[in-house]
């Protein structure tokens, strides 16, 4: 080989490597991002369209209701939301393989919206190893905030169960000063999430807490643990459980002439399940429940409400629109179609979880004067609530809006 | 030792009526926790019955059957909710479930018991089952509804301890369908010719018994009872009106067939009771019974039932072994 | 013989070639067949051969699942490690069952694992410091590639034992007691020993089902082991046909394949799943009895009216058909 061959060949070859780098930089600038094209942006997550949790099933479609109202106004930066959500029946075993099918087959931008704390912890490991974010997920445990450091592209969109029951403990500290209290809680981490941020909220006032009965959640019948409550003499009925039990729980303590001061978790006080509590003769006047959405119940001439109605009434007709589960749909869905305006027409996985953690934003479908306020270490999207009394066939929100103080 | 054994069954029942009483009068929450208990177990009674009918019909457990029950109770809501009142709705609904509960034998069930046996049964009752719990669903959707009762649910207090017509009303259905049953069976001809047909078949078709016409009578009747089972639970703040109300009511239920004997409509009910008193009392004064643990608890129950007495409380039959 | 031979090598090339051509998804759902197709063999092992029934095989799933789980998570150990201990788990906890079954006619027994079914999720609820509870145990992921070798190469070695047991010495002793409990007896088969093994080899099976199955989702909880996977087993054994290598993987396909590939393709909505499966078990009861139907009358004791059409060294529940 002569030295001129060899420096032609050398020649060549930088040439080649140069044009490889330079080819390759072209590609990483124009590198697909899963789930968006420039007219669309796809995400996906699971719901209990069947099963035990089957009454949460209207959420997803509430949600797609809003999506579809925002793509009939044009979308969000030009793209049109496409949302695709399975039936996990509330079973992890299904939410796996579904999760993993929305990522690898359906290829969505981000797992949005999944519903249920042990759905969430059961993929939150995949999601966080791919990278795919899983946002505004349907569940108030506390961990979605407070483990961001090991699961960055997590985040959960309502107030947490501690916090909220937090609420009611201080309120019980400082309001009622006779109490003696009674919980009714589920045997389990939802329960048990609630009873350690009553505790907390108590603070000096946790010796007042004169009885604890648990049930499981395949258990309908309540009725042995609120004659005990009552046997305990408990004139504060701290009630954390789902819906079923809820409506039991009070049917029972009204049947057993117990009258005590009761305060009913957010999850399970849509006005629809006290209104079926009423009928079946329950006393649910002067209840006391924390809340965080739009009050369409008591403001139903608002712009707001019928904005809400309007869009319920095109896009999910047959759903009831007085159902607190549609609400949450619509404030939840508005949550992400805002997150992702954000996030700007260069749409990103990352620049997805920077708007997410950088919100200040007033969400319209909110409580009047709630902020969804998050931070690089401030992962709680909703952090304030108002305390609603139940007065005649409705809640009536009173005093002032309470902080998570954490 | 078979002469001791005769009064074995006896005492224990006599032991557990005592104990009650006499913890009631001592206590007024023990009083309460057995009144609410017995209310519970009024209901796990009723489905135990329909059980019962459909295994002395045909030897099978139906699986389906707190589906049934669910899907009638749904029926009968509708109808009500379209301005039926409530006993017009309530007997519309009987006479539907009876004639559904005819109509699934001969398309489910007929044809599958033609060409297989027993257990290819219990699995077609699991398909029934899944199929019925899945159409409530479909059809009505997940929202919890209220079913109004068929007696008042207001309390009655009467020393310290509170209960409702309502959990009477429970208790005396379940009652008086033993005794409609018992009348069903011991008098009429059609009574006769199913027990016929469920224990001698090939004898009962010589003397002109269309044996797999009774069958399907059982199953009628026995959708019938579910509706009943159904209709006073879903009223009863304890279970409410969903598509799953079954789910944690079923396996009670069971156990009352069980330890009732399986074949004894009145084995069932007093069965029924005593397991819904006793769960009640369990949970309250046993501490190391978990919520979670009453199910497993169901569970050892039948199982000890059938290893020691499997003829159950009332029992004459043998039970029939491998 | 030869074309079954033949019939057999052809599948098992196909299963081992299959994962080449997947995707990573539908490779992990390759894997979820073949725990169905494990479990359902299980099933069949005690059903089929032994006259027993089971609705609560996945009570035995969960004992296995929570077995690699709980070895995995809290005491760090290799996940293939668990599965040899979770057989073991298994198999002791079918002969523990096994025992008192012994003593009940089908409808009774169908009951009581119906039963067991239900309580053991709940006693895994119970103990949440061991179990994780209703939050469960977070285990680490693995491709579809290894999770679908890991479950075929299981399902393989399973099938290899499950032939060779049933061929030798107990296998003629299973199928004596199925046939006719006298003359096994008379024999010197002891009865109960071999029933009560037949329960423990169908529960080891099932609980190296429930690993894999744990594996797979990386995750446990006791909704996991709900009463829908003791059905979906019992569907699945019942309409692929208790009794044939093709009736397993059919079955197994059936459970595990169809309502995911019908609410996807939109076929029919999620709520409408439940109604459909129900009928098909329904109509599969009423028209297919080969395979299922009569298999199942075999295994029942109760008078065979079928013409005894095999070598008698031919175990009939494995017939490739």
């Amino acid at each position: 080989m002569t030295s001129r061959t060899r420096l032609s060949l050398g020649i060549a070859l930088v040439v080649l490597v140069g044009a490889v780098i330079a080819a390759s930089a072209v590609a990483a600038s124009a590198i697909k991002i899963p789930g968006v094209t420039a007219k669309t942006v796809t995400i996906g997550g699971t719901f209990p369209l069947t099963g035990p949790a089957q009454l949460y099933g209207v959420i997803p479609k509430a949600e797609n209701a809003y999506f579809q109202y925002v793509n009939a106004h044009g979308g969000v930066n030009g793209r049109k939301i496409i949302f695709k959500y399975y039936d996990d029946g509330y079973n992890p075993a299904n939410t796996v393989p579904l999760t993993h099918k929305l990522v690898q087959q359906d290829h969505v931008f981000a797992v949005y919206g999944s519903l249920g704390t042990a759905p969430t912890l059961a993929t939150r490991d995949y999601l966080n190893k791919a990278k795919v974010p899983q946002v505004l997920v349907a569940t108030g445990d506390s961990y979605w905030g407070a483990q961001y450091k090991k699961y960055p592209w997590t985040i959960g969109f309502q107030p947490d169960y501690p916090g909220e029951s937090r609420v009611y403990g201080q309120f019980i500290a400082s309001k009622v000063p006779q109490a003696k209290i009674g919980v009714l809680m589920q045997d389990d981490a939802y329960g048990q999430n609630y009873y350690n941020g009553l505790v907390q909220g108590l603070g000096a006032a946790k010796s007042k807490i004169v009885d604890v009965e648990k049930y499981d959640a395949t258990q309908t019948d309540v009725s042995q643990q609120v004659v005990k409550l009552k046997a305990a003499g408990a004139n504060v009925f701290a009630l954390f459980a789902l819906p079923t039990q809820t409506i039991t729980a009070l049917v029972v303590a009204t049947k057993v002439g117990w009258t005590p001061t009761t305060f009913i978790n957010n999850v399970s006080s849509s006005p629809l399940f006290m209104a079926l509590a009423q009928k079946a003769g329950a006393n649910v006047q002067n209840d006391i429940t924390a809340t965080y959405v739009y009050d369409v119940w008591n403001n139903p001439n608002s712009a707001t409400t019928k904005l809400y109605k309007s869009i319920m009434a095109k896009y999910d007709a047959g759903a009831d629109p007085l159902d607190a589960n549609n609400v949450y749909g619509i404030a939840n869905a508005a949550t992400m179609v805002h997150a992702l305006q954000q996030a700007g027409k260069a749409l990103t996985r990352s620049g997805l979880m920077d708007a997410l953690t950088n919100l200040n934003w007033t969400n319209p479908f909110l409580y009047p004067g709630l902020k969804m306020v998050t931070s690089s270490h401030e992962r709680f999207p909703i952090d304030q609530q108002i305390l609603q009394q139940y007065k005649g066939t409705g809640w009536q929100p009173f005093g002032h809006i309470f902080s998570h103080a954490r | 030792m078979a002469a001791y054994s005769r009064f074995i069954v006896p005492a224990l029942l006599g032991g557990c009526v005592i104990f009650l009483i006499v913890g009631s009068l001592q206590s007024s929450l023990f009083a309460q926790q057995t009144v609410s208990g017995l209310a519970n177990g009024g209901i796990y009674a009723s489905l135990g019955v329909a059980l019962v009918l459909i295994y002395r019909a045909t030897q099978v457990i139906n699986f389906a059957q707190g589906a049934i029950a669910t899907f009638t109770t749904y029926v009968a809501w509708q109808l009500m909710t379209w301005g039926l009142s409530y006993w017009p709705a309530f007997f519309l609904t009987l006479a539907i479930a009876f004639v559904g509960g005819t109509l699934l034998e001969l398309i489910t069930i007929r044809p599958v018991e033609r060409r297989g046996n027993v257990l290819t049964v219990v699995i077609a009752t699991l398909g029934v089952l899944i199929l019925v719990e899945g159409s409530v669903g479909w059809i009505w959707g997940a929202e919890i509804r209220f079913m109004p009762p068929a007696f008042p649910a207001k309390g009655i207090h009467v020393g310290g301890v509170s209960f409702s017509l309502q959990d009477l009303g429970t208790i005396g259905i379940s009652i008086a369908s033993v005794v409609v049953l018992w009348a069903l069976f011991k008098f009429t001809k059609i009574g006769l010719a199913m027990r016929a047909a469920a224990f001698r078949p090939d004898a009962a078709r010589l003397v002109g018994v269309r044996v797999s016409w009774m069958l399907s009578l059982g199953w009628g009747l026995a959708a019938m009872l579910g509706a009943v089972a159904g209709m006073m639970a879903a009223a009863s703040p304890s279970v409410l009106l969903q598509p799953n109300m079954m789910d944690g009511i079923l396996i009670y239920s069971f156990a009352a067939a069980v330890l009732g004997g399986l074949e004894s409509p009145a084995g069932a009910v007093v069965a029924g009771l005593l397991i819904g008193a006793m769960l009640n009392l369990l949970g309250s004064y046993v501490s190391w019974i978990t919520p979670q643990l009453l199910l497993p608890a169901a569970f050892v129950l039948m199982l000890v039932v059938l290893l020691v007495k499997p003829s159950g409380l009332f029992g004459r039959t043998q039970v029939r072994r491998v | 013989m030869k074309a079954r031979a033949l019939l057999i090598g052809i599948v098992a090339l196909a299963v081992a070639l299959m994962p080449f051509i997947l995707s990573d998804y539908n490779r992990s759902q390759g894997a979820e067949v073949a725990v169905f197709a494990m479990a359902i063999l299980g099933l069949n092992v005690v059903t089929g051969y032994t006259g027993q029934i089971s609705i609560g095989h996945g009570a035995f799933m969960a004992l296995g699942g929570y077995t690699t789980a709980i070895l995995t998570h809290d005491h760090g150990w290799n996940d293939i490690a668990t599965l040899p201990v979770a057989l073991l788990v298994g198999f002791v906890a079918g002969v523990v069952v096994g025992v008192p079954a012994l003593r009940f006619h089908g409808a009774y027994l169908a009951l009581l694992t119906f039963a067991f079914a239900l309580a053991v999720p709940q006693v895994a609820k119970n103990y949440s410091s061991f179990t994780g509870g209703t939050e469960g145990l977070a285990l680490p992921t693995h491709t579809g590639m290894w999770l679908y070798g890991v479950a075929w190469g299981c399902t393989a070695a399973i099938y290899v034992v499950t032939v060779f047991l049933l061929h030798g010495r107990t296998g003629r002793a299973f199928r004596a007691a199925r046939d006719s409990e006298v003359a096994a007896a008379s024999s010197g088969v002891s009865l109960a020993l071999y029933k009560t093994f037949a329960f423990g080899v169908s529960a080891a099976f099932a609980a190296v089902a429930g690993s894999i199955y744990v594996l797979i989702n990386n995750f446990v909880n006791p909704d996991v082991f709900g009463l829908t996977l003791s059905l979906y087993i019992l569907i699945g054994a019942v309409v692929g046909g208790l009794g044939s290598l093709w009736g397993i993987l059919v079955g197994a396909a059936f459970v595990q394949l169809l309502p995911i590939g019908l609410t996807s393709s939109h076929v029919i909505s999620a709520e409408g799943v439940p109604v459909l499966f129900g009928a098909i078990v329904i109509i599969v009861m009423a028209l297919v009895p080969r395979g299922s139907a009569e298999v199942l009358r075999l295994a029942m004791g109760l008078p065979n009216r079928i013409r005894r059409s095999h070598d008698s060294s031919t175990p009939h529940s494995l017939e490739a058909r």
